[in-house]
């Protein structure tokens, strides 16, 4: 089948009947497609020679896309400018030659932070056990006072409280018993 | 001048398939040095949002490298990389947070923006207001397209890669993905032709290039 052009609807000022590229035509002639079928591609190339029209469409449209490009592009390079940049992952081998390096340096922190741990130590082994002598020994004496304490009440024959009140008519007694016991006074009134 | 700031590389993946054999990708310095202007491009004009393209190249470059010992060389380490980012664009695009946080995003692109950065070239200001008007035009037409319209049009015509390569990024038949392209141009060609872009007259440039076309094939 021998390839033709058709009538383009898509142009406005093409004239009844003239035959202008077809969008498969259009579209093969853009695209730059290099495998299309030979006779179609040079029959649409034979037609930009004669027609002024598909070709300053063809142009037109072609330029719009290469300033399209130009000025996405600019404008993706400098967008991407003044993001901030990425740190990367250092190289494998650069960070497996370095390895042993962060094993030492680890290890030298840790003895570091160990090492005023162990002089603290040292220096207060001296006065823990006076502190903790001192403080046995007082608890052991309030321990004893206390169970003497004790003891004293438990071997008075008779409780505190139930010994006998005093005297009321020793005036000694009253004087000093006056503001402690005034009910006993009050039956004696 | 950028900003001073560093952001840590997930260190994580050190320790991952540390006795795999070499590949490329041992150089992880060099190989973030050489692509990833390129990843982040891509991801910049597939998202459209510079926070999740640079979050999405850095996953990029994460999941390459755990993944390093499955690459067996039969394409290029460019390739693989765009394949895994399309991939994680992909997964991205899919979920409602993301449809939320675009619309609400205040890293979204501003397609004014990306038009300042159209190249000054000899020529008056009213070429280079019409350069910026086309500049807008294709970004808002891009996205118009489906995601794998999208995505094939950008690997095509940023990326510039050949079909034969998009086939193997996308894992789609040549076929498909040539369909896919055309309909993506029908859709900028027709946007381009409503803004009345077309010259009447074609610049010299144009015309130049129209040339070198027509010799090429003759």
């Amino acid at each position: 089948m021998t390839p033709q052009l058709r009538t383009q609807p898509g142009l406005a000022d093409s004239a009844p009947g003239e035959s202008h590229l077809t969008g498969e035509q259009f579209g093969e002639l853009m695209a730059g497609t290099t495998e299309a079928a030979g006779g179609e591609l040079a029959l649409a190339e034979a037609h930009l020679l004669v027609c002024e029209q598909c070709a300053a469409e063809l142009a037109s449209l072609r330029e719009a896309i290469c300033v399209f490009r130009e000025a996405s592009n600019a404008y993706a390079d400098e967008e991407l400018r003044r993001r901030p940049r990425w740190i990367l992952p250092e190289r494998r081998s650069t960070s497996r030659s370095l390895m042993p390096a962060y094993w030492v340096a680890a290890a030298a922190m840790f003895l570091t932070a160990l090492f005023p741990l162990q002089v603290l130590r040292r220096h207060n082994v001296a006065p823990a056990p006076a502190v903790a002598t001192s403080n046995a020994d007082r608890s052991a004496q309030s321990d004893e006072a206390l169970l003497e304490d004790v003891n004293s009440e438990i071997s008075a024959t008779v409780p505190t409280p139930m010994q006998a009140l005093a005297d009321p008519s020793d005036d000694e007694t009253a004087a000093n018993s006056e503001t402690s016991v005034p009910t006993s006074n009050q039956r004696k009134d | 001048m950028g900003h001073e700031g560093v952001r840590m590389f997930p260190s994580t993946s050190l320790s991952l398939g540390a006795e795999a054999r070499s590949t490329p990708l041992d150089d992880l310095e060099n190989v973030v040095a050489m692509y990833q202007p390129r990843v982040f491009r891509f991801l910049l004009a597939t998202l459209r949002d510079r926070d999740a393209a640079e979050t999405l190249t850095q996953e990029t470059f994460l999941r390459a490298w755990s993944a390093r010992a499955s690459f067996r060389e039969d394409c290029s380490l460019a390739t693989w990389l765009i394949r895994i980012a399309l991939n994680l664009a992909r997964d991205h695009t899919r979920t409602g947070r993301f449809r939320f946080w675009k619309r609400v995003s205040a890293s979204a692109v501003d397609v004014a923006d990306m038009a300042a950065f159209v190249p000054t070239r000899e020529g008056s200001a009213e070429a280079q207001l019409i350069a910026q008007q086309q500049v807008a035009g294709i970004w808002e037409s891009v996205a118009k397209l489906t995601s794998r319209q999208r995505s094939i049009f950008l690997l095509r015509f940023m990326e510039e890669m050949e079909i034969p390569e998009i086939a193997t990024v996308t894992g789609l038949p040549l076929g498909t993905v040539k369909s896919h392209l055309y309909r993506a141009l029908a859709v900028v060609r027709a946007q381009h032709n409503t803004h009345g872009a077309t010259p009447r007259n074609p610049t010299p440039r144009s015309a130049a290039r129209r040339d070198a076309t027509t010799k090429e094939t003759q």
